[in-house]
Parts: C-alpha cells; sequence; structure tokens
C-alpha cells in the first residue's frame, strides 16, 4: 500500500517538472537556452488562479496560464531570436521580470484558497475497468502530460517538423541555407516551452496547492531546466527524470514520516547534483558531448552574417 | 552645507550622547506620533504578515487622532528593510516595528545609531536601549490544540508539518503532544521537516506522507490554508496553529489559534505618547492582554473536550497550569525535567529536544 502510496505522490510531485522540462527541451532542441522557466512559471500559477478563481474553471485557468507563458516566451524571442542579446542574459532577467510580475499580480490572491467542487477529476476514464481508480485517482493534467510527452517525443524522433527543428538547433546556417526560417521555428519553439511553464505553474496553483502565495513555485522552474540537462535533452529521459526528482522530494517527507533518519536538505539538493553529475559525464567525452547537446544551444542566429 | 565647524559638530555630537544617556525625546504637545512598520512579505488575509497587518490595524483604530502609521510590505531583503529603517528613522518616525525575527539582528545594529527612535521588535529576543521586544507564547495555543487532537484521534497518531527546527517550532509541538498526552496517554506524533517557511506544494506533500504513516490529526505552523485543505482532501482533521483557515477548511479544521500583536503595538504608542517607554522584553501567551487567541472551533468538537480545553486554558492564565512542569522525559525515555520542577523561561526558549512520545529526529548540521 505505502509503495503504491509513494509512487502515486511521486507521480503528482513530478508533473509540473514534466510539462515545464519538456517545453524546455523542445525550446532548447531548437538552440534556444531559455532559462526563464521559473519566471513564466511564476506569472501562469498567478493568472491561472486569478482566473479559475474567478471563473470557477480550472480548465479556463490553464488556457490562460499558457496565454501568458506564451506572451512572455514570445518577450523573450523578440530580445534573444529577433534582437539576438544574449540568451543567459535575457532568460535570468525573465525570471526576475516574471516572480516580480507574479508578485505584483497575485497580491490580492496571497493566502486565497481556490475551493472548487470536487467532482470526479477522471471524468468519464474513471468509469473504466481495471484503469479506472488509476483515473479517478489523479488529474487529468496528469495524464495529459504522458499525452504531451508521447506527442513530443514523436515529434522529435519521428515526424519531420521535428527533424526540421533539430536541425535549426545542431546547425542554423545549414538550416537557413536550405530555406527553413530559422527566427520564426525558434519563436515557435520558444513560445512552445512558454505555454507549457505556464501550465506547469497553473498545475501547481490551481490543481496541487489550490492557492496563491509568494514562494509557491520555490525553485521548481530551476529544476526543470536542470532537468533538461540531466535528460542529455532526450524527452524519455525527461520522464524519468521528473518522476525521479519528484520521487526524492516525497521519499524524503516519507521516510521522514516513517521514522527513517535521512538527511532532508541533502535529499533537497539532490536534482542539482544529479544535473552536475550528468555534465561531467558527459562533458567527459567530446563525442558524448556532441551527440547530446544542441550543437548551436544558447547562441544568437544572424540570417544576414 | 559647507559651513559644519568642528566646534558645532562636538556640541551636536555632545548632545546627541547626553539625550541617548539619559532619555528618549518626548514629543511636543499635539504632535503626531509617526510609527513605521516594515513587513518582510506581503500582507495577506491569514498567517504571519496577516497578525503584524492587524496589530497596527488595532494601533491604527486605538489612536485614530494621535498616530500615524507608514506601513512598506513585501520587503524581502534583510539590507533593504535594514536601510528602510533608518530612512524611516530619520524622516521623524519615532516609534518602529519590526515584524519578524529576522529584523532583530538589524534593529539591534541600527538601534544604537538612531538614538532618537524607540524601536520594537517582535520575535526579538533580548531588549536593548532604545529596542523592545516582544514574542507569543505558541507552546500555550498548541497545548490546548493538543488536547483537541488527543481527545479527537481515533488511530492515537498525529502528525506535526515543521518547517525549520528552531527552538519556537519545537517547543510549540512538544506542547502540542504534552497536550494531546494529558488526555490520552496513548498518542503519538510523527514529525515531518519541510525545511522551508513557506512551500505549500512540499506541505501538502507532507501531509500526505503524515496521513500515509496513520495519522488523523494533522498540526504544525502553517502560513497558508494549503495543510488544512489536503488534510481534508485525505479526509483527516487539521489544526490551524497560528492561523484560523476556517474560511478556506470548511470541514477539515478542529481548533485553531491565532497570535495577536495588538496590545504590544498599542501599549508601546501609548508609552511614547505619554513619554514613558522603556524598553522590555516581553513573552506572553493566553488571557487578556496576551498574544496569543484561541478563535474557531469545529462545530464537531465535542462540547465536552471544548470544556476541557477551556479549563485548561483558565488555569493556564490563572498560572496553575505550565505545560512544561516536570515530570518531562525526552525522546529516549530519559528525564530531563524531574517531578515538581518546571522548565524557566529561558529553557523552554532555548529548547532542542524532544519530549517522549515525539517519533522524528531533527535535522542536524
Amino acid at each position: 500500500m505505502s509503495l503504491l502510496t509513494i509512487l502515486l505522490a511521486a507521480l503528482v510531485a513530478g508533473t509540473p517538472l514534466l510539462y515545464a522540462a519538456l517545453g524546455e527541451l523542445v525550446t532548447e532542441r531548437a538552440g534556444v537556452l531559455n532559462m526563464g522557466v521559473e519566471g513564466m512559471m511564476v506569472t501562469g500559477a498567478v493568472v491561472a488562479f486569478a482566473v479559475a478563481l474567478a471563473t470557477g474553471n480550472i480548465w479556463l485557468g490553464v488556457l490562460a496560464a499558457m496565454i501568458v507563458g506564451a506572451l512572455l516566451a514570445f518577450l523573450f524571442g523578440v530580445l534573444a531570436i529577433t534582437l539576438m542579446a544574449n540568451q543567459v542574459v535575457v532568460g535570468l532577467a525573465l525570471t526576475t521580470f516574471g516572480i516580480a510580475l507574479g508578485t505584483y499580480l497575485g497580491k490580492p490572491f496571497v493566502g486565497t484558497a481556490l475551493v472548487l467542487p470536487r467532482g470526479s477529476a477522471g471524468g468519464g476514464l474513471a468509469q473504466l475497468p481495471v484503469v479506472g481508480p488509476l483515473f479517478a485517482a489523479i488529474h487529468p493534467l496528469v495524464w495529459l502530460s504522458w499525452v504531451l510527452f508521447a506527442g513530443v517525443w514523436y515529434f522529435l524522433a519521428r515526424s519531420r517538423p521535428g527533424l526540421v527543428l533539430r536541425a535549426v538547433g545542431e546547425s542554423p546556417s545549414s538550416a537557413h541555407a536550405i530555406g527553413y526560417p530559422v527566427a520564426r521555428i525558434r519563436y515557435l519553439a520558444t513560445i512552445f516551452g512558454g505555454a507549457m511553464a505556464g501550465v506547469a505553474g497553473a498545475y501547481i496553483s490551481t490543481v496541487y496547492t489550490s492557492l496563491w502565495t509568494e514562494g509557491l513555485i520555490a525553485g521548481r522552474g530551476w529544476i526543470a531546466v536542470a532537468l533538461v540537462v540531466f535528460a542529455t535533452w532526450r524527452p524519455e529521459r525527461c520522464l524519468l527524470g521528473a518522476y525521479l526528482f519528484g520521487g526524492a522530494t516525497m521519499g524524503q517527507l516519507f521516510a521522514q514520516s516513517a521514522g527513517v533518519g535521512l538527511p532532508s536538505e541533502l535529499m533537497s539538493a539532490l536534482p542539482y547534483l544529479a544535473t552536475i553529475l550528468v555534465l561531467v559525464l558527459i562533458s567527459r567525452d567530446a563525442a558524448l558531448m556532441r551527440l547530446s547537446v544542441p550543437a548551436s544551444l544558447g547562441k544568437p542566429f544572424n540570417a544576414e552574417g | 552645507m559647507n559651513n559644519i565647524s568642528r566646534r558645532g559638530f562636538m556640541k551636536g555630537a555632545a548632545a546627541t550622547t547626553l539625550l541617548a544617556g539619559t532619555s528618549l525625546p518626548v514629543l511636543a504637545q499635539g504632535e503626531k506620533l509617526r510609527v513605521g512598520v516594515i513587513h518582510m512579505g506581503a500582507i495577506s488575509d491569514t498567517g504571519w504578515e496577516y497578525f503584524q497587518a492587524q496589530a497596527w490595524r488595532a494601533l491604527q483604530a486605538e489612536f485614530p487622532d494621535q498616530v500615524e502609521v507608514t506601513v512598506l510590505e513585501n520587503i524581502a531583503q534583510i539590507q533593504d528593510g535594514e536601510r528602510l529603517f533608518r530612512q524611516l528613522a530619520t524622516q521623524g518616525h519615532r516609534l518602529l516595528f519590526g515584524t519578524t525575527f529576522s529584523h532583530y539582528a538589524s534593529l539591534r545594529k541600527l538601534a544604537p545609531t538612531l538614538p532618537n527612535s524607540h524601536f520594537e521588535c517582535c520575535a526579538g529576543i533580548e531588549a536593548g536601549d532604545n529596542l523592545g521586544v516582544f514574542e507569543a507564547k505558541h507552546h500555550e495555543g498548541t497545548y490546548l490544540t493538543g488536547i483537541a487532537a488527543g481527545r479527537t484521534t481515533k488511530s492515537n497518531i498525529l502528525g506535526w508539518v515543521g518547517a525549520f527546527p528552531v527552538p519556537q517550532v519545537i517547543y510549540s509541538l512538544n506542547a502540542f503532544m504534552l497536550g494531546a498526552r494529558s488526555v490520552n496517554p496513548d498518542v503519538v506524533l510523527k514529525v515531518v521537516w519541510v525545511n522551508a517557511w513557506v512551500d505549500p506544494a512540499k506541505e501538502r506533500d507532507a501531509v500526505a506522507a503524515l496521513v500515509a504513516q496513520g495519522a488523523d490529526v494533522i498540526s504544525g505552523s502553517p502560513n497558508t490554508p494549503v495543510q488544512g485543505l489536503a488534510a481534508e482532501e485525505h479526509g483527516v482533521w487539521a489544526i490551524g496553529s497560528t492561523g484560523d483557515f476556517s474560511a478556506y477548511v470548511q470541514r477539515g479544521q478542529l481548533v485553531s489559534f491565532e497570535l495577536d500583536w495588538s496590545a504590544a503595538h498599542i501599549e508601546a504608542a501609548r508609552a511614547v505618547l505619554d513619554g514613558t517607554w522603556t524598553p522590555t522584553a516581553r513573552w506572553r501567551g493566553l488571557g487578556p492582554g496576551g498574544f496569543v487567541k484561541m478563535t474557531t472551533a469545529s462545530p464537531e468538537l465535542p462540547a465536552s473536550v471544548a470544556a476541557e480545553m477551556a479549563a485548561a486554558e483558565a488555569a493556564i492564565v490563572a498560572g496553575t497550569l505550565n505545560p512544561f512542569a516536570g515530570p518531562l522525559k525526552n525522546q529516549a525515555g530519559v528525564e530531563q525535567v524531574a517531578a515538581g520542577t518546571t522548565m524557566t523561561e529561558d529553557e523552554i526558549k532555548g529548547m532542542t529536544w524532544l519530549v517522549e512520545g515525539v517519533q522524528g529526529t531533527l535535522p542536524t548540521g
């Protein structure tokens, strides 16, 4: 019983990481490094909360968060893709801006709880035999993240547009020479990443905690950025990593309540330690590095130059 | 501004020293007392910053014509707070309130350099020459909520979501346990540390972990309704410890208490207005003029339990009941406080051990 509880909890805790990391993964595979995930998540969380509170509908909140996340990512695109500013700096600025914007917009909602009638979360799917209880126990946003994962995996590994996106990330000049609109593709990838960061924020504020307060996201955006590196830019490892990181937090809390002494601070640092370890491992091997890291990651592309 | 002569400067400095050495300046007749308050977080509808805000609101209501309050909120950085305290003081705010323990270190440093201002710091430790401190006896509230928890639990397992293992949290959860054991000797308390003052997602997970271990009454020191909402979702009871969340947690909140700092603010302002202010350290719990107030209880709480809590409250106020009266044993069963003795205030404030029946460890390091 207890193991299943922990696994289910890890699933729920890993979901926002999965959304944000899959979005960021697509962005980075196009060669754009957007470190503003935390900021987009914070703003997304606030907007989703406000809209859900006003309309009583979580899905409208999620939609609003996607739009706001996409808008912030578009802003990033204008600065980093069109104006070719340093992506790291713009990303950090976006984080600061997103957090401040979220805090400002969220002021009237601090401490307010979103209490919605708890209908069957799984809807009609909960009526299915065998798997029904699973759908009843988890929120649709959890299993929608698996749909998203499947979509991203198929897109990158099997589809032609995905191939073009990867080409833009590996060698934008070649892609440009063949005639692909590098800037437009990068914009789309960045905006997708922003929308997914918005969903991740929305999930935390409307489904997970059902409230908004400052410090709600608490660094989960940064874990998502780290997760993409940990996953060496592969969606399937991203899925694994999200649940591993989610599970590390949950396992730690369960261990504490069961009386197993684990250094809880160390467990909280685990995602970052694991990411550094992966970086060290792949950096040691130049071939592995070339295979894993999108070659043009973080480099602006100038069609004229 | 080039006419500051050395002699003039010395005269000024001497005068300042003289003032600081004797007493603080008294307000002129009819002059409004300007009060400055700095909040580290945003003022919300519940939780720590809300209680701080309620205090200066009470102050405004008490002296509508004599006091003018300037409030700065969301000053997250200590360095900014320090600079703003200085700015407020030099702008003529004569009474300044720090709202968190984090302000205490700043004010200890600042207060001696601003001898014309009166400083008061909530959750501070020691009074200074022009710095008063005040803190609540959280344990008097948690002892009472412990009684309710001990009577309500069916599994005899209680849960505590700990923010950080600082003495204030430790004595709160110890008193919660002692209150529960005073009515139900079989009860145990499981503790989970989240290592954050505010991380709602993690607090929610901590509640899930405690429920999975069989806990059916969950307490902690939440700043948001998240613990209560999570408890309600799992079908267990939550306790509004230092926060009444009954507006959001519609069924799951068993009992609650809040922190009420109004008396500290009003007394300080009155003393400054009268010119009788002296820096003191106040540590108060339940009772009139106290800093701990019992608030909403669930309609499902049996009247007999409510009466038991009321009797304990009356005994605490009368001084006949002290949650930390011996004999008290630690987790290993070793006696820490002998029968017939009571822990001193300083011992309680510095408490770093868990009482018998608490299951969980203090994070080391």
